[in-house]
Formats: C-alpha cells, sequence, structure tokens
C-alpha cells in the first residue's frame, strides 16, 4: 500500500478537520448558549431556565430508551430527586447544592430498587409498571402531609445561595444567574451522558434494544444493564428535579403527574430517539413554539389546539422525529444539485 | 404516474408547507417580540394570571372574559378616577396552566414587562409559584382561595371568594329547610383544592348534625372514570351526596354516574358551572333542588340594596349576549367585583400603587364584598386577615334554572362551630401552619 504524499491528506488530515470543525460547532453553540439570556425578556429568561432543566430531563430519560425501555415513571423520579433535595434543605439544613447531588442519588437509589420488580418485566408490561410505580410514589407524597406536604406539596423550598465575595454577587433568583449555572450543570450532565453513550456500556445498551438475546448468549448480564440505565437515568432526572425545585421554590405531586410525562413523551418523539441531539431539539422547538411564539401571538387559549396539531403533523410527516429534518434536507439538496448539474451537462 | 413518484410529489407539497409555517412562525417571533405596549400614560394595566386552558381552565378563562366586560363598562364611563385624574384600566392575561412554575414565569412577565399595579390569581397550587415573585416585587395580588393566605404573604388577599368557608352556608341551609335528610357521603378529588372543602363539609354536617355514611373518597385527579367512584359513594344509600369542590370536569360525570346508577336523592356541590350542560346529560327532574354556592347573576334576589356588585342583571345579560348562557361559571363575576374593590380603594387611596391601594382596602377593617359588606378576617384560620367574610348566598336548581334561596352569613356560623372548623382542618392537615 502506498505511503500518502505530502501533496495528498491523508485519512489522518481528514479526522484533524472534521475534529476541529466539530470543536468548532461546539464553540460556537456555547458563544451562542451564552448570549442567549441576554437577547431575551425577563419571562423569557424564566422559560430559558426551564427549558434547559427539561433539556436534561428529557436526555436523561432517552439514555432509559436505549435499552429499549419507556419509561412512564421518569417524571416521578425527577420529582423524587426534587423532594427529597427540598427536604433535605428544609428539615436537616443541607447546603443546596449538596442536597441536590443527595437528591439526586436518592432518585438513582429509587430506581435501583424498583429495578427488581420492573425489569421482570419488558416493553408494554414495562411501560404500564413504571405508571404504576410511579404513581405509587405519588400517592405517597399526597397521603403523608408530614413530611411530604400531601396534595400543596412543599413550599418555601430554599433557593440556590446567593454569592457574594464583595467584588461578584449572584443572586440566584434572577433567571439570567439561574439560567448559567443550571447550564453549567445541565452541560457537564450532557457531556457524561454522551460519553457512557458512546462507551462499552452504551454500545451494551443499544446491544440490549436490539437482540437482548443474543446479547445474552454472549455473556451480556441485560437485567444488570437495564438497571444500570435506568439508576444513571434516574440520577440525572434527579439533578434536573433538585434544579427545578430549588428554582421554583415549591414542588407538588400534581407537578410531576403522568400529565407531565406525556410532555416527555412528546418530547423524545417529536425529536426523535436515534440520536443524542434529537430529544434536545424536540423539546427547543415545541418549547419555544408554545411558550414563546404562540405567547407572543396572543393566542394563549388557542395553543392546546395548535400544538396538538403540530404534534399529529410532525408525527404524519416527520415519523422519524425532527432529527431526520437535517439528514433529508441534505439529500433533497443534494439530489438537486446533481440534478441541475446534469441539466447544465445536457444543455452544454 | 408511479407511486413512487406520486409520494415524492406529496412530500415535495409537504416539506413546502412545513417550510411555509417554519417561516410564518419565525416571521411572527420576530415581530411579535419584544412587546409592545400600545397603553398611555392613563391607563392602569392589571394582571390576570389564572389557567385559562388545561382542566381548571373553567376556573380562570370565564373570569377573564366577566373582567372584559367589567373593563368596557368602566372605560366607557370614563375610567377610574384616581389622584384627581382618570385612567383607562386594561387587562393584561397570561395562561399559567395550572402551573406552579408558569405562576411564577407569567408573574414576572406581568410585573416586570407589562407593568401591571394588581394581579388576580385563581390560587391553589400556582400560588407558591408566584409567590417569592409577590414578595421580592411587593404587588398585590389576589386569591380566589384563602387556604393560600399565611402570615408570610402580607400581599396577598383574598377579597371575593373565601373557599371553602362558604360551603358550610350550604349545608346549614339544607339542614335547616330538609331537617329529614340525615346521612351523607362525599367525593373530593385528592388535591390542594379538595382537601380544605372536604374539611369544611365535614365541620358543616356535624355542626348540621348530619352523619357521614363512609370516609369522604379521594379520587386521583386523573381519574377519568366516575362510575366506580359513584358506585361506592351510594353503596352506604345516604341522603345527600357532596360533590365537595370538583373541577366542572368531575361534576358534571359523577351527576351524569348518579343519574344513570338511579340515585334519587338531594345532591350538593360547591360549584355547578356549565349546570345546564348536566341538566342536558341528566334530566330537569334529576337536577331538581341540586344545592351550590354560585348563582347565576340575573337572579331578582341580587337587586337588593345590600349587594355590592354593580349591576348584576345587566352583567349577566352583558355576558351571556357576548359568551353564551351557558358559559356563565362560578367565577364568571368573581375577578370583576374584585376589581370593583380594588378601584374602590385606589380611588381612595389616590393612588395605584400595590401598597397604597392595599392600606385603602383595610383601612376600616371592613370592605365592600359582592353580597354586602364585610370584614376583613382570617388570623385563627389563615395567620392574617387578609379575607374578606360576610354573606354567602345558597343556590339551589329549580326549574332548570339556578336562584338564590338565600344569603347566609359566614361569620354567624363560624362563632359557632369554629371548633369544629379547625378540628377538621387540622385533621387533614390543611390549617396554614401545616403547610409544608
Amino acid at each position: 500500500m502506498p505511503e500518502p504524499t505530502g501533496a495528498t491528506p491523508g485519512p489522518g488530515t481528514g479526522r484533524r478537520i472534521r475534529r476541529i470543525a466539530w470543536q468548532l460547532r461546539v464553540v460556537f453553540l456555547f458563544a451562542a448558549l451564552a448570549v442567549l439570556p441576554y437577547l431575551l425578556s425577563y419571562s423569557q429568561q424564566e422559560i430559558a431556565v426551564l427549558l434547559v432543566i427539561n433539556v436534561l430531563l428529557v436526555s436523561s430519560y432517552r439514555l432509559l430508551t436505549l435499552t429499549g425501555e419507556w419509561s412512564l415513571g421518569h417524571v416521578v423520579i425527577m420529582g423524587v430527586g426534587a423532594y427529597a433535595s427540598a427536604l433535605l434543605t428544609k428539615r436537616l439544613g443541607v447546603p443546596v447544592p449538596l442536597s441536590m447531588l443527595l437528591g439526586a442519588s436518592m432518585a438513582a437509589a429509587t430506581a435501583a430498587i424498583l429495578s427488581f420488580p420492573l425489569f421482570r418485566m419488558k416493553g408494554f408490561y414495562f411501560l404500564i409498571g413504571s405508571f404504576a410505580a410511579g404513581e405509587i410514589i405519588r400517592l405517597i407524597w399526597k397521603r403523608f402531609t408530614d413530611p411530604f406536604g400531601g396534595p400543596k406539596g412543599l413550599k418555601r423550598i430554599d433557593p440556590f445561595p446567593d454569592i457574594d465575595t464583595g467584588f461578584l454577587s449572584i443572586d440566584f433568583y434572577e433567571p439570567v444567574n439561574y439560567y448559567f449555572l443550571a447550564l453549567i450543570v445541565v452541560s457537564a450532565s450532557l457531556f457524561v451522558l454522551y460519553r457512557i453513550e458512546r462507551s462499552r456500556i452504551g454500545l451494551t445498551f443499544h446491544a440490549i434494544h436490539w437482540q437482548d438475546r443474543l446479547a445474552e448468549s454472549v455473556g451480556v448480564d441485560t437485567f444488570r444493564y437495564r438497571t444500570l440505565a435506568f439508576v444513571i437515568a434516574s440520577f440525572f432526572a434527579g439533578i434536573a428535579g433538585g434544579l427545578y425545585a430549588h428554582y421554583v421554590g415549591a414542588v407538588n405531586p400534581t407537578r410531576f403527574s403522568v400529565d407531565q410525562m406525556v410532555y416527555v413523551l412528546v418530547w423524545a418523539i417529536v425529536g426523535g430517539t436515534a440520536t443524542f441531539y434529537g430529544p434536545i431539539l424536540g423539546v427547543v422547538v415545541l418549547t419555544v413554539i408554545n411558550e414563546i411564539v404562540l405567547r407572543a401571538l396572543g393566542l394563549d387559549t388557542a395553543r392546546p389546539l395548535i400544538y396538538g396539531a403540530i404534534l399529529i403533523l410532525s408525527v404524519l410527516y416527520l415519523p422519524n422525529g425532527l432529527e431526520s429534518l437535517g439528514p433529508r434536507l441534505r439529500t433533497r439538496w443534494q439530489r438537486w444539485r446533481s440534478g441541475s448539474a446534469a441539466g447544465r451537462r445536457e444543455a452544454a | 404516474m408511479s407511486r413512487k413518484s406520486l409520494h415524492r410529489k406529496i412530500s415535495r407539497r409537504k416539506f413546502l408547507g412545513t417550510s411555509a409555517a417554519a417561516g410564518a412562525a419565525l416571521a411572527a417571533t420576530g415581530t411579535g417580540l419584544p412587546r409592545v405596549s400600545f397603553a398611555d400614560s392613563h391607563t392602569i394595566k392589571i394582571g390576570f394570571l389564572a389557567p385559562l386552558t388545561g382542566p381548571v381552565a373553567a376556573w380562570g378563562k370565564p373570569g377573564l372574559d366577566g373582567c372584559l366586560i367589567w373593563a368596557d363598562w368602566v372605560n366607557a364611563k370614563g375610567g377610574v378616577s384616581i389622584g384627581g385624574q382618570s385612567y383607562n384600566i386594561e387587562f393584561v392575561g397570561y395562561d399559567n396552566e395550572y402551573d406552579v412554575a408558569k405562576a411564577r414565569t407569567g408573574a414576572t412577565k406581568l410585573i416586570k414587562e407589562d407593568g401591571v399595579k394588581f394581579i388576580m390569581m385563581l390560587g391553589g397550587d400556582t400560588w407558591a409559584g408566584a409567590q417569592p415573585v409577590a414578595e421580592r416585587e411587593g404587588m398585590l395580588f389576589s386569591t380566589l382561595l384563602p387556604s393560600d393566605l399565611s402570615p408570610d404573604s402580607t400581599t396577598l388577599v383574598a377579597p371575593c371568594e373565601v373557599h371553602p368557608i362558604y360551603n358550610v352556608t350550604g349545608v346549614e341551609w339544607l339542614a335547616e329547610n330538609k331537617p329529614e335528610l340525615k346521612t351523607a357521603a362525599m367525593c373530593a378529588q385528592d388535591d390542594a383544592l379538595g382537601k380544605p372543602s372536604v374539611a369544611t363539609y365535614l365541620a358543616a354536617f356535624e355542626a348540621a348534625g348530619i352523619e357521614m355514611v363512609d370516609a369522604p373518597l379521594f379520587f386521583d385527579p386523573a381519574t377519568t372514570d366516575f362510575a366506580p367512584v359513584m358506585t361506592r359513594l351510594m353503596a352506604g344509600n345516604p341522603d345527600i351526596l357532596c360533590l365537595d369542590t370538583c373541577y366542572a370536569d368531575y361534576v358534571h360525570p359523577l351527576c351524569e354516574q348518579a343519574f344513570q346508577q338511579g340515585y334519587q336523592g338531594q345532591i350538593i356541590s360547591c360549584t355547578a358551572d356549565f349546570y345546564q350542560n348536566i341538566i342536558e346529560k341528566t334530566s330537569e327532574e334529576f337536577m331538581e333542588g341540586f344545592i351550590f354556592q354560585f348563582p347565576d347573576f340575573d337572579d331578582p334576589a341580587l337587586n337588593s340594596e345590600e349587594i355590592n356588585f354593580v349591576n348584576p342583571n345587566e352583567f349577566y345579560a352583558e355576558y351571556a349576549n357576548r359568551y353564551g348562557a351557558s358559559a356563565w361559571g362560578a367565577v364568571s363575576w368573581e375577578y370583576a367585583s374584585i376589581m370593583d374593590l380594588w378601584a374602590d380603594a385606589a380611588t381612595r387611596a389616590g393612588s395605584a400603587e400595590p401598597a397604597a391601594v392595599l392600606e385603602a382596602m383595610k383601612a376600616d377593617g371592613t370592605g365592600k364584598h359582592a353580597f354586602g359588606t364585610a370584614d376583613w378576617w382570617g388570623t385563627e384560620l389563615f395567620g392574617i386577615d387578609n379575607a374578606l367574610v360576610g354573606n354567602w348566598p345558597v343556590v339551589a336548581i329549580e326549574g332548570g334554572k339556578a336562584r338564590i334561596k338565600a344569603f347566609k352569613s359566614i361569620p354567624a356560623w363560624w362563632d359557632q362551630h369554629k371548633d369544629l372548623m379547625i378540628k377538621h382542618m387540622t385533621d387533614l392537615g390543611q390549617m396554614w401552619d401545616q403547610q409544608g
């Protein structure tokens, strides 16, 4: 095999270019995210905070779906993180950053316990089982006013502590400040989720999804890997719950009902779950349409109707999700270019 | 044309349609943001932060519709006189979908971007989201649910509906007028609205000597099949079915189920929103004598001198004209009546600033409630005297139409039976100092 000459770029050069291009895209993305809140109104900054938190929620949900299981209890698991973090600060005076981590750990521990009954089931049965498990947790919050606050939930949850070093003062009541805090936490979490998916463990998740019997035949313990996916996804959902609770200052069982879970499913389905960015695309596009565009148009009361129409249209015309839109457009563009080039050649 | 090429053609059309829709949406975003206020310096904006969509919308949207009538009437008369200057009133609505986070977002938008001077809320779960904003900004808020009140929230008032305390008046009237009714069964959705109402009804039944045949049945708010709920309620053969403060989405199917399962006794409920629809689904005979707490405002009893609501019959006629008579609900008049109180206080204060209006509102410890002069009250139950409490009507459906049967005094009942109320509220963890 001849050695590549210096005049023609080899495969290593191509990889380097692609890597630099990828890094540039990441830098550009973070620059855009850093500038974004300053282009928004105050209330839109609030929406941006909740959007960033929901990005983590739906991305963590995708990790679970990698093993082929779709849960209806993920929002409740987020609630476990929110409730645990809120109670740790309210009752035990644990500092908020630590309580968020402990809350997330509690969510992960809950998932670990639930995995024993739930992963005896698969597919549709797992879906129903996860719903039932979530409802049990919600009923516990409702029934036990002490410590969970009953149907009214918990109020006056400690906010993230302000930072005041004399020359630097950060008040996390301000949405722009909390946006950056959430952005840092969520970015770090997404990086971890991304690395997990690209690792051997992530490949095993995929293998379990598509060929679980085959995976078992080569020695993969599918129960352990499913549990691992569930626990990791729940940990990050718990982080999202902690971020939510200490920003909004209140949690209640209704906030983590199956109605909210439907939104997560919709984000994932409309965005697509084949790629890492698919669900993120779903939550961003649908939130912007629902919370910013339609409100700006003064269509407050018509939003459910329009939102529903958008969902139906996207499922009909983009069955593989928004993530498939880019490749489809690219294919069409290439087809159009090759078609016009052929036309030019014919004309010549 | 081959099947494949046909498919491709449709796809292109779909693609173009999608692109056009996306373009329109982007253009709309561009033109819609930032919001431009056309209000001049002689206009005062009032925020309306309530569920306008979703299952609780029945207690938000009709209220905003009523406020629009109120604003049109007041503005047509030259506006509200404040400090020697007349101001038009403009309502700015925000749909919080009964979601705590959206309530926070809505509150900040209304205060920081729209510059409102007063915000009306339904309250309940959503107040927890707006509470930090209210405290930070010092904004005057109103709620229809005084269980939101606490000593920590000094700028929150409940100037119209003292839910669920007024429910005692319906039970008291039943006990006085139908003494043969001795037993009751009750159900409620298991949420922040259902539980304090259950405590109230339990106190009212106990005070009236009416015995519960079973413990209150709490159903999940996600319930859609009410047949088993009704079956269990009727199992004890109660004289009275109490539907507590169920949302309209529950009251309607519960009544349908009671009808289908052959119930023939008395029904009492906090609300009977859009009751004409219930009558259509059941029968006029079945709904005869149904007791609830919210009158239609074409009721002649509202023309009494004690009533402070301005032109109630005309208001109802205008409401029916604009939105249809069947759109009238429990809250159609309530937010408008709060505006009467706010306008009166702002005029007396000579200022629309929240602190000044609040001070004027509570100046002599009484206020002009829609159903007559009432007292600022609530320390024993809410930890703060920010609820305006007086008389409340008891309404019965007669011949397919809601009619006021009596006005009963809430303070009079409280003076006699407050221990019972506090006991049941405490048992269900609903006292202000028991909240999470």
